[in-house]
């Protein structure tokens, strides 16, 4: 959908065009798709009849909804937005025909982005790459995932997971442990077997054992939950370490997350300071109040800003490097900013990201090679073949 | 005593010419443990040497008697975390004295001379060899703690491996030593205990040229990730003193920063560093006069000069 930039928008240039009739519609549509990047500005387009059509989406900055209007004498609608370089946008087409709003993908994008809550169309604009180590790479050993269940006292039930052995994995070596929140989305979403089989082939990250662990009751658990960090810290962990051939040291255990399961990351850590070495922290919810109680995110995110609140009122170093990323276009952009302060206050080494993108999947699933490598650095140094 | 250091042998093959130009019939003892469970896969490298090759498995028998030994193997595994360990804190230490050393150079002086300036270079320069010299000092203490060690010292299968690669190496006229990861082909060497005679002839590249000699320098200007700084990792075998190779330069140094490549040799003052890029064949021939004596580049090799150059020794 991206094509040359000249001096008039594709879009302006058909409301010129003189007879504009359905074929001229016809072929411009089929030429250009929606939604067409010309630049530093994005049209979206939608073709049918109805009396409102609106493009949904959830990027800080930009009206949401974003209007679309009718080109005149047509049934195709247009609206022309900014869209700066690198940017990453997931939205939907909203109708309303009388009372009835309809929101659906764009039937004009075959460009689809996949969560757990369905999918939405994507937009990209100039710049944007999807990392060349998130495709599958028929040369990188492809390392396996075993599925498995363990029982938790602390959860009170049989807790399922997914244990990521990296390609030629040897019992007289040991590893670091990556232990991942939202574990089966970020396999299923974020590509991430595919991601760590990658970067670690090219040696940008040392070999790991990563555990994927999914939530029970996700908004208890991962909202600083006393019985989901004892799990993680004092049962998943030890029994790993004592099954599989993990580095037993706090540097090299790491929690990641993103959103909810950044905070169930945090929270498990400052529950038990010293334990792990590091943390990854994709767009994590990071959200407080500094005066009143009106945080804005509703019942389910009070426990989280009553930890945010007791953390930054005593901030201390639970881990030693903390790799934290969010995306410019999502409303935790300002507390994820003001946290990095916070926990290079306390005493932590924080690299920080940030991306034009939002709270989504392939935004966090692009943010992999920095942290990881970061985190992980790869034997490069010793590869001198 | 021969040794020689080429260039990587991936694109431009000159082992082959090497191993003819000796003018040495006989086996010839292939060292491949960099390419860890690869090792086996050895047919085109027995073919450049004429399948003249015989392979020391270094690799294969370090994992068949960490595997038979489970005492042993634990003694292995703590010696690796112990490394491990000490490299997380040269890491913090050189790299901020790296960082420090760069800032100092870059800062302008104030005063009409630069006498003060030039002090902090000096200071800032040995404090980043301080650091390197105390990770030396650290790493040959845990070397000696484990080489030493009853466990080592009392394995029966690591005896038989150590002693049928010595008379493997014995019957050999030449020794290959090839590339990979240059950790792991260090600690084959060490466990299995190999030396090469003085008077036996040497081929080796990349990891291997860099575990010939002293002390085994990593680099990578280019990685994504982690330490920045040239790294000492370990001793190496200390065959050819003196010198620290640069297998892939062009690929992996910023050699065009000339003020990172003058700290990088400022760095080593008793050592020559020596580039070994595609087609690099460096032929040494003298005998040092005592084991621990530096020796000299040979005539037309290329070395990283006090400025940041690369130049060519002997064309002064």
């Amino acid at each position: 959908m991206g094509c040359a930039v000249s001096a008039r928008l594709a879009i302006n240039r058909l409301r010129d065009r003189v007879p504009l009739d359905g074929a001229a519609v016809d072929r411009f549509v089929a030429r250009y798709g929606s939604p067409i990047v010309e630049g530093e500005r994005a049209t979206f387009l939608w073709r049918g009849e109805a009396d409102e059509v609106r493009v949904r989406h959830r990027v800080v900055g930009l009206p949401d909804p974003l209007p679309l209007s009718p080109v005149q004498g047509t049934d195709l609608w247009a609206v022309t937005t900014v869209l700066p370089e690198g940017s990453r946008v997931e939205y939907q087409v909203e109708i309303r025909r009388g009372e009835a709003y309809e929101q659906f993908n764009d039937p004009l994008n075959p460009r689809l982005a996949h969560s757990p809550l369905g999918s939405s169309s994507v937009c990209a604009s100039r710049g944007y790459q999807v990392p060349d180590w998130v495709a599958f790479d028929p040369e990188a050993r492809p390392g396996s995932v075993i599925e498995d269940s363990i029982r938790s006292k602390a959860l009170r039930r049989e807790q399922p997971i997914h244990v990521y052995l990296p390609a030629r994995f040897n019992r007289a070596l040991r590893y670091p442990l990556l232990v991942v929140h939202d574990g089966t989305d970020y396999l299923g979403f974020a590509a991430m077997k595919t991601v760590l089989d990658n970067l670690i082939h090219r040696l940008d990250v040392d070999p790991l054992v990563a555990v994927f662990v999914p939530p029970g009751d996700r908004l208890r658990e991962y909202a600083n939950h006393a019985p989901h960090a004892r799990f993680i810290a004092r049962e998943l962990v030890p029994l790993l370490t004592e099954r599989l051939p993990l580095l037993d040291a706090p540097e090299a255990r790491c929690l990641m997350g993103s959103s909810f399961g950044g905070i169930a990351s945090l929270s498990t850590a400052v529950r038990y300071p010293g334990y792990f070495g590091s943390l990854l922290l994709q767009s994590a919810s990071l959200v407080f109040t500094d005066i009143g109680f009106d945080h804005g995110g509703g019942p389910a995110f009070d426990p989280v800003v009553a930890f945010v609140n007791r953390y930054r009122a005593r901030p201390t170093a639970v881990v030693e490097r903390i790799y934290q990323s969010c995306g410019v276009y999502e409303p935790l952009i300002t507390p994820n900013r003001s946290m990095v302060g916070v926990f290079r206050q306390a005493g932590m080494q924080v690299r920080y990201a940030e991306a034009r993108d939002g709270h989504n999947w392939e935004n966090w699933r692009d943010r992999l090679g920095d942290g990881l490598s970061w985190l992980f650095p790869g034997p490069q140094k010793f590869l001198y073949e | 005593m021969t040794t020689i250091l080429l260039g990587p042998q991936r694109f431009t093959t000159t082992a082959q010419a090497v191993l003819r130009s000796l003018s040495v019939d006989g086996p010839v003892a292939m060292v491949n443990a960099g390419w860890e469970e690869r090792e086996v896969d050895d047919a085109e490298l027995d073919g450049v040497l004429d399948h003249r090759g015989f392979n020391l498995r270094l690799y294969q028998r370090a994992v068949e008697v960490l595997a038979a030994d489970r005492a042993l193997r634990r003694a292995v595994l703590e010696h690796r975390a112990c490394h491990a360990e000490l490299r997380a804190f040269y890491g913090l230490r050189l790299q901020a004295a790296w960082d420090t050393v760069l800032a100092v150079r870059r800062r302008p002086s104030r005063l009409a001379t630069d006498d003060v300036r030039d002090g902090a270079v000096r200071s800032a320069m040995q404090a980043l060899r301080d650091v390197d010299d105390w990770y030396a000092y650290e790493v040959a203490r845990i070397v000696e703690g484990t080489a030493t060690s009853d466990v080592v010292r009392s394995s029966e299968a690591l005896a038989r491996h150590r002693e049928e690669v010595a008379e493997a190496i014995a019957a050999a006229s030449v020794v290959v030593l090839a590339g990979g990861h240059v950790g792991i082909l260090m600690e084959t060497l060490r466990l299995l205990d190999v030396s090469v005679p003085a008077e036996k002839p040497v081929i080796a590249w990349s990891a291997g040229a860099m575990a010939l000699c002293d002390p085994v320098v990593l680099f990578h200007d280019f990685a994504p990730q982690g330490v920045t700084a040239p790294e000492v990792h370990d001793r190496g075998l200390g065959r050819l003193r003196g010198i620290v190779p640069l297998p892939h330069a062009r690929r992996r140094l910023a050699l065009d920063d000339r003020e990172r490549m003058t700290v990088f040799a400022e760095r080593f003052p008793a050592h020559h560093l020596l580039p070994l890029d595609d087609g690099t064949v460096l032929r040494f021939e003298a005998t040092p006069d005592r084991p621990d004596a530096r020796v000299e580049p040979p005539e037309g090799a290329r070395f990283i000069g006090r400025d940041g150059t690369v130049e060519t020794w002997g064309a002064r």
